[in-house]
């Protein structure tokens, strides 16, 4: 982190650390510490929520886990705070192992109704357990004590902050490493994730184990700062605050769950003075009213568009003056105010503010990380880390068969590539090319038929397994990290190089800054490799298409492949690009990596490969030397066009 | 009359059509030929608003089409016979074609002879006829193409675009697509034609626009471009 | 034996409704890619209004009016919740906005009718009929009836209307059916009406027989959709399937267990459907285009 925000960060602990004694009430160091414990969830949610990209409806019951699991031990077994803290992160986080089982294959809606489900569940388990978790009637807890004196409020709240203090920094070397990338990544593109070694079912379950251990530290600090728990506390209504606080407060930030936990804390107190209710509710619709008014009349909106905000805003202040009690109409208005933010603040306050940042003064926002290291010409290569093995062919492909239904997509194809060569694999729109492609990179797996890479068996493997292997891949409909940049979409490729492990992430060790160093240098020097090095702190879907379709390949060579697959390199390429493409792919094969080529340029087919294979619905037509196919009538026929309009 | 002018399009910020212009005179067959990824199959998403263009502009018949979305562009008169086919799958062959006359049995205006139409149909592919009430998804990829181009021709269209039409096609069949393509030229229907098969299309075409990286390259009556030697390299390979 | 079966039999009724609200996920489902986290709540704003209307007019005048309110409900959520968010390509959008109006509707509900759970008259004689040894009243009849005929209909105009086939065909391909001249926008603001006014249906039929409240929909809706998944979202015949095995599964978990963990096979049953076949039992696993 840059000298400016440390010393930010610095004096915000200075100023948290204070605030006790200023606000010595203990109603109000209460609500601080809930604050706090509320605000380490979120920094754990945003794992799931910001990062992976998932809605999770659960993590109320994770709460619920940590809070009980602290619970039940310090007051049924007595065991002491020390260690219930640590059993509750634990025990949280192999529920959070559980939860994440059936979430793996999922996504999207499903994924939400199975952490809704699994909330549900746990929360019927704790209410209907009543010889572990004393059902309804719930569990009384005191403080601990030590050194015979008894920790109070105030000495809680220290607890507290440095837990949270603890959690921010932990959360934000995680995210900040290469951790943190490949979680994005599978949200970015899980297929190309896979295919670069990031295994989306593995970084989807570690996400959910780290988010529900941080959610049950939160959880059992949670029980001894109330000192009773009871099951309908982590109800759906708890899970909905908690979603709302993380997407109002600002997702992939540090300080969104923050500002998001003061907002859901304060929230109920606000709703509860009805004529605090009032004024904010008419200074909202008057803001709202004012705004309208200015962007009517510059032209920026129609009347149409703000027609329902107005109308929302105006309904809301006028309601304020019929109502009496507005905690009844709670659930209401946290409603309005997750649609308010789904709307209009999709990247939350903090997101907002940094907008607006970004516009006036563009140098002090850094979105991404800059990367200094330069790359050179010795760094472009590095030995596979599977080494081959294998003597004639690298790869043989038998009796390959693959069917969709009725479809038989590839039926009985054959191929031997040998080593070190360029392969070319040709023929029309819809003759399996790409499903061969697909299935030899696992992302198929074949009907019938055996692959075998150098000397291995990799029928039915993964695509994250063949990736280790040391198959490589660019993709026909370009499958980049677009919100990533050039460079760190070369660092995911380069993830298989990172093998230090989380404590390395978190105390920042040698290991760890030996591997950065190394890895940075290595994606620079690919970027120099392919032309790229200019753009490299560009986000990849900024990028032209013919530069896109450069760094895919720049990616794959990360991962350090004895097999490259390139999926129609030179689609949308000018001739001089071709050209360098060309002088590219024979680079690579001159450094012993064997390509698989698939094209329709045939002047590219032609001038570089060793052997071009034709394949036309399925079936393999012909094979030989790019002269030898050419000539061929069949090929001709089917693929070239020649006499088809008889 | 289709007329494109100074067509831009993009998929997201990536801009892939740099200013297309192309002109469908009545009656007559026009083609759209280039290799893969020139644009060819963009440029027919943004004259049907599968996709919006950002700027140029397109008319039919004189009425402004242009950012219009594809059902108000299909009702207005202009049929789309898509890459990929895009056949109905869990309905029958008559349905598709039923359905592709959707605005003449809904809306009321020019409801013309849709029974008289689905009789006409069926003529020109009786292979369809045979199986009527067979439920798209189970045809071949032949019968799959006779169905989207019937299906098209039910809306009674102004103007008809064909898509790549002999794509994953054995030639066989490309060949009696082509046949049906000079018979719908034969009764006068405009087309635009986009064709991987340059050769084949070349054939059956009046006049010819060559892409390349979303620029049009070279035009003119398709006889010229037939034989011109830089078009036969390109695009036909460089075998010839 | 008298147990099992009469166990079944109110299983059957129970899962009949799983089976029609499923079917309103599947409606939404099938032509937007997207389905209402509020469905539970849509049933009971059914219920809610049904009571309503019930104090002043017989049942049977009542359910009309209830399925057009169902309806308008379900344009309502498309317009708010739905529509809007279609133009992103994520589904964050609609998840967090459908769950916001279903959060919303109950609330409203509170206020209106009250936090406690009222009855509801039921419109046919409640002495049981026996068959066989079975007791079987004759609202359970009813549901199974009501709950066959709704989904039947919706077949029928499927399969014989233009509309109809225009709703399949954007099931389909959202793409193509634009170009046919289907207004496809339409269509989904019409499979959300369509899918409330299912839910609203389903809501008077259940009625009768258990407590009506602000607070009925919310599970339901779950379980509903575990019914969903077992069905396969794209497959018609799999969630009566689903929802009777969901359903007989229900009664004798709460007979043979407890009361408490009744709900629980059916949240379990999801769990287990969705890490095993991701597709449901009777769904088409989608083959990734890459």
């Amino acid at each position: 982190m840059s000298l400016f925000k440390n010393i930010a960060a610095i004096v915000a602990i200075a100023v948290a650390a204070s605030l006790p004694t200023m606000w010595s009430n203990p109603y109000y160091i209460h609500l601080m510490v809930v604050i706090g414990i509320y605000a380490i969830l979120l920094l754990g949610l945003d794992i799931v929520v910001g990062y992976v990209g998932e809605v999770s409806l659960g993590h109320a019951a994770l709460f619920g886990i940590g809070s009980y699991t602290a619970g039940v031990l310090g007051h049924s077994l007595g065991v002491p705070f020390l260690l219930t803290i640590p059993a509750s992160i634990v025990v949280t986080a192999i529920f959070g192992a559980i939860l994440a089982l059936p979430a793996l294959r999922v996504n999207g809606p499903y994924l939400a109704m199975v952490t809704l489900a699994f909330g549900t569940i746990i929360q019927i388990l704790i209410n209907e357990m009543d010889f572990l978790t004393n059902g309804p009637l719930g569990i009384t807890i005191r403080k601990p004590i030590y050194f015979g004196h008894h920790i109070s409020s105030a000495d809680y709240y220290y607890i507290v902050l440095a837990a949270l203090v603890m959690t921010l920094f932990v959360v934000q070397r995680i995210l900040k490493s290469h951790l943190g990338r490949a979680f994005e990544a599978l949200h970015d593109s899980p297929i190309a994730s896979d295919c670069m070694g990031v295994s989306v079912y593995g970084y989807k379950v570690y996400a959910f184990v780290l988010s529900a251990g941080i959610a049950g530290l939160a959880g059992g600090l949670f029980t001894y700062s109330e000192e009773y728990i009871s099951p309908n506390t982590y109800n759906f209504e708890l899970t909905i605050l908690f979603l709302l606080a993380v997407i109002m407060g600002g997702r992939k930030t540090r300080t969104g769950p923050i500002l998001g936990a003061i907002i859901i804390v304060m929230l109920p107190n606000v709703l509860s003075d009805i004529d605090l209710f009032r004024k904010i509710a008419v200074g909202i619709a008057a803001v709202t009213v004012a705004y309208s008014i200015y962007v009517i009349a510059t032209k920026q909106r129609s009347f149409k568009q703000m027609a329902l905000p107005l109308l929302a805003t105006i309904a809301l202040a006028v309601s304020g003056f019929y109502i009496q009690d507005i905690t009844g109409q709670r659930l209401t208005i946290f409603g309005l105010m997750i649609l308010f933010v789904v709307y209009y603040l999709p990247n939350g306050i903090m997101g907002f503010l940094r907008g607006i940042l970004l516009r006036i003064r563009p140098q002090w926002i850094h979105r991404h990380e800059v990367i200094l290291e330069h790359g050179d010409k010795q760094h472009v290569w590095s030995v596979p880390d599977h080494p081959v093995t294998a003597r004639g062919n690298l790869l043989e492909a038998r009796n390959i068969v693959m069917q969709f239904g009725g479809l038989k997509a590839l039926n009985e194809v054959n191929l031997e590539v040998k080593k070190g060569t360029v392969h070319g694999l040709i023929g029309p729109n819809g003759s399996g090319k790409s499903t061969m492609m697909n299935v030899l990179t696992g992302i198929y797996k074949p009907t019938s038929g055996e692959i075998e890479f150098n000397g291995k068996h990799i029928t039915g493997a993964t695509p994250s397994s063949i990736a280790g292997e040391g198959i490589a891949r660019t993709f026909q409909n370009v499958q980049l990290f677009g919100e990533m940049t050039a460079i760190e979409n070369v660092l995911v490729g380069l993830h298989h190089t990172y093998r230090h492990s989380l404590l390395d992430v978190v105390f920042h060790t040698p290991r760890c800054r030996r591997e950065k160093l190394a890895a940075r240098v290595r994606a620079a020097s690919l970027l120099q490799f392919v032309g790229l090095v200019d753009l490299a702190s560009e986000e990849a879907r900024n990028l032209p298409y013919g530069k896109q379709r450069l760094l895919e390949i720049a990616r794959a060579l990360a991962l350090n492949p004895s097999l490259l697959l390139l999926d129609e390199p030179a689609a949308g390429l000018t001739a001089p690009d071709i050209k360098e493409l060309i002088g590219m792919i024979n680079k690579i094969r001159g450094h012993g990596i064997t390509v698989i080529l698939i094209e329709h340029h045939m002047d590219v087919v032609m001038s570089i490969c060793d052997t071009v294979t034709v394949l036309d619905f399925g079936q393999k037509i012909a094979e030989g030397t790019p002269a030898q196919v050419q000539s061929d009538d069949k090929v001709i026929e089917a693929y070239l066009g020649g006499t088809a309009a008889a | 009359m289709l007329r494109i002018n100074n067509l831009h399009a993009a998929y997201g910020k990536v801009e892939v059509l740099h200013g297309i212009s192309v002109e469908v005179p009545q009656g007559k067959v026009v083609t759209l030929i280039g290799s893969n990824g020139a644009g060819k199959t963009t440029t027919m998403r943004a004259i049907s608003g599968m996709i919006k263009p950002v700027s140029g502009s397109i008319s039919l018949n004189g009425k402004d089409i242009t950012g219009m979305s594809s059902s108000k562009i299909a009702r207005a008169g202009l049929a789309h016979s898509p890459e990929g086919r895009r056949v109905f799958a869990t309905l029958s062959v008559t349905d598709n074609l039923l359905l592709g006359a959707f605005p003449r049995l809904t809306f009321g205006r020019e409801r013309g002879d849709v029974p008289g139409d689905l009789v006409r149909v069926f003529d020109l592919f009786p292979r369809l006829k045979e199986r009527e009430t067979q439920l798209a998804g189970t045809l071949s990829g032949g019968e799959q193409q006779m169905l989207a181009m019937g299906r098209a021709l039910m809306l009674n269209p102004a103007v008809l675009l064909l898509d790549e039409p002999s794509m994953g096609l054995a030639p066989l069949l490309v060949a009696e697509v082509f046949r049906i393509i000079r018979e719908l030229k034969a009764r006068g229907i405009t087309m635009l034609l986009v064709e991987q098969f340059a050769a084949a299309a070349l054939e059956v075409a009046d006049y010819g626009y060559v892409m390349e990286n979303g620029r049009i390259s070279v035009h003119g009556p398709a006889g010229q471009l037939k034989n011109d030697p830089a078009v036969r390299e390109a695009y036909l390979g460089a075998a010839h | 034996m008298d147990v099992l079966a009469q166990l079944i039999e109110s299983g059957i009724a129970l899962g009949m409704i799983y089976a029609l609200i499923a079917f309103g996920y599947q409606l939404t489902f099938a032509t937007s890619n997207t389905l209402n986290f509020g469905q539970g709540e849509a049933l009971m704003l059914g219920a809610l209004v049904g009571l309503t209307l019930v104090g002043h007019m017989s049942y049977w005048l009542m359910l009309p009016l209830v399925l057009v309110f169902g309806a308008f409900q379900g344009v309502v959520v498309e317009r708010i919740g739905v529509r809007p968010t279609l133009k992103t390509k994520s589904e964050f959008g609609w998840i967090m906005t459908t769950i916001s109006l279903a959060i919303i509707f109950k609330n409203v509900a509170e206020n209106i009718w009250g936090h406690d759970d009222l009855t509801f008259p039921s419109p046919l004689p409640q002495e049981p009929l026996v068959f066989f040894g079975v007791r079987v009243l004759p609202m359970e009849i009813m549901i199974v009836l009501g709950a066959l005929a709704i989904m039947l209909a919706v077949e029928i105009f499927n399969r014989k209307s233009i509309y109809g086939k225009a709703v399949v065909a954007t099931a389909n391909d959202r793409d193509a059916a634009g170009l046919m001249g289907i207004n496809t926008g339409l269509v989904i603001t019409f499979s959300y009406a369509l899918s409330s006014m299912t839910a609203a249906f389903a809501g008077v039929l259940i009625a009768p027989l258990t407590l009506t409240g602000a607070t009925m929909g919310a599970v339901l809706g779950l379980k509903a959709f575990s019914v969903a998944i077992i069905g396969g979202l794209n497959s018609g015949m799999g969630v009566i399937v689903g929802g009777l095995i969901l359903g007989i599964a229900e009664t004798t978990t709460g007979y043979y267990i407890s009361t408490g963990y009744k709900d629980v096979p059916g949240l379990l049953l999801l769990l287990l459907v969705l890490t095993i076949k991701p597709a449901g039992m009777f769904g088409k696993s989608v083959i990734k285009k890459v």
